[in-house]
């Protein structure tokens, strides 16, 4: 879901980003109470309708990257369908479509650093109970960068292991990806020191010294 | 003996959704082949193809006489890779489960799998580090590990992915040395043409197409050449021209 920016512009790349978020939301909330399918089938239409705006290369790259929702979304109705409640079922899964394919969107369209304002100005009233805004931010985008990275970090562990085992993938690959993402963390820590990182910031004070040597 | 060669044939294969190998054929038999080209010239994804692990969209792939992408089991007796990042092949937190993994692929016996292991790193004089974590081994000497996980299959032909990077050169030197001892087919991309010099044949790859094929003698210096022109012109690389330092005069 936590799609990378995409290289190729559009015309909302050059919409402000709190305004892509607040349309976001809106849209959300305007959906979330609907239980017709029906209704909840059209307003997919201006989903797509703004994917196909921004040319086949996005609508198709949009296309792709809803494929981890579309198993997801394939479970719940198998659940719904064998409990009897197509109808409820086909809502759901269209509510999941529809809200997810334009966060995708808004994510797509976002560089990340706009991204992080917003959502440091949004955090600013969490200040006083002691959550810095800039952190809270920085962690977003840090799930943004490092998501992908992630994910290919899985896709070279399973590589190495089908080059050395006909066998297919086993659970066991879990550890050493999940090590590996630690390991990760403390090289992201270490380049976020080296160029100040979060320094500047009231984080020092509220953070151990526990960074990586 | 009959098939102790890597044979492409008619193979197309697209990259992020655009043919990129097209109808690439070439059928290598000796026993030292290097494999060069520019960043993103598709060594990396032709070194995944003839290892089994990318199937190519049309064509076949066979190394000596295995059909790699189909018959794994096969395939892992037949072709080792070894990967540019000793960090992206280590998959274990020692080294004797490392080495013992192939082997346990292998033969499907545990218990068998970490004896050969052990006697494999005695043969290499290196029977203290079974016990080793491999994060702690420095990077060389992860190198070398890799390079042992893989020997220990006893493939018959090994692929190197642009290996020892960021070595020192006595180490890497060292390394390339005891490559060229080897009684297996090696096939290896690199940057560092240098040490292609003494290989039975260069392959150069741009684009997912085949330049230049032949001796090095042949095919290096026309390398060379080129990439030295590249140095100071505009390209599709790194773009145009880069601004002027101080320390460049005009």
């Amino acid at each position: 879901m936590l799609s990378l920016t995409v290289e190729q512009r559009s015309w909302m790349h050059r919409l402000p980003v709190w305004l892509k978020l607040l349309l976001l939301c809106l849209f959300t909330l305007v959906l979330w109470p609907l239980a017709d399918w029906r209704l909840l089938l059209a307003s997919c239409l201006p989903v797509v309708l703004l994917y196909a705006s921004a040319g086949r290369y996005f609508a198709k790259l949009g296309a792709q990257r809803l494929k981890p929702v579309v198993y997801l979304v394939a479970i719940i109705f198998i659940y719904q369908v064998v409990t009897g409640r197509i109808e409820e079922g086909l809502a759901i899964c269209l509510k999941i479509i529809a809200t997810v394919s334009l966060a995708n969107l808004v994510t797509m369209t976002s560089r990340l650093d706009d991204m992080m304002a917003v959502i440091e100005t949004l955090a600013k009233p969490f200040h006083a109970l002691g959550l810095p805004p800039r952190a809270l931010g920085f962690a977003m985008g840090l799930v943004i960068r490092f998501t992908p990275l992630f994910l290919q970090r899985g896709t070279q562990l399973n590589q190495a292991w089908r080059a050395r085992s006909p066998r297919r993938t086993s659970p066991r690959l879990l550890v050493p990806l999940a090590l590996s993402a630690i390991d990760d963390a403390d090289r992201v820590a270490e380049a976020l020191k080296a160029r100040g990182g979060l320094q500047n910031t009231k984080t020092k004070e509220t953070q151990s010294d526990s960074a990586p040597q | 003996m009959m098939n102790n060669a890597i044979v492409l044939d008619g193979v197309n294969h697209q990259l992020n959704d655009k043919p990129f190998f097209k109808d690439l054929s070439i059928e290598l038999r000796e026993k030292r082949i290097g494999l060069i080209g520019r960043n993103g010239s598709g060594k990396s994804t032709l070194a995944r193809m003839i290892s089994g692990l990318i199937e190519p969209e049309a064509g076949e792939i066979r190394v000596h006489g295995v059909d790699i992408a189909k018959d794994r089991k096969k395939a892992i007796e037949t072709i080792g890779l070894i990967f540019q990042n000793p960090d992206h092949q280590i998959i274990f937190p020692t080294v004797e489960e490392e080495i013992a993994f192939g082997l346990e692929s292998l033969s499907g016996n545990r218990k068998q799998a970490r004896e050969g292991a052990r006697s494999f790193l005695a043969s290499f004089g290196r029977l203290d580090w079974a016990e080793r974590g491999t994060f702690t081994l420095s990077q060389g000497q992860r190198h070398l590990v890799c390079l042992m996980a893989v020997l220990a299959m006893q493939p018959k032909a090994v692929l190197l992915d642009e290996p020892f990077a960021g070595l020192d050169w006595p180490t890497t030197r060292r390394l390339y040395h005891w490559l060229d001892g080897l009684e297996q087919q090696v096939v290896l991309v690199t940057h560092d043409i240098d040490h292609l010099e003494s290989y039975d044949r260069i392959l150069w790859l741009e684009k997912g197409q085949l330049i230049a094929d032949g001796a090095p003698a042949d095919v290096l210096p026309a390398y060379r050449e080129k990439m030295e022109r590249l140095v100071f012109s505009d390209d599709e690389i790194l773009g145009p021209g880069l601004p002027a330092t101080n320390g460049e005069q005009g």
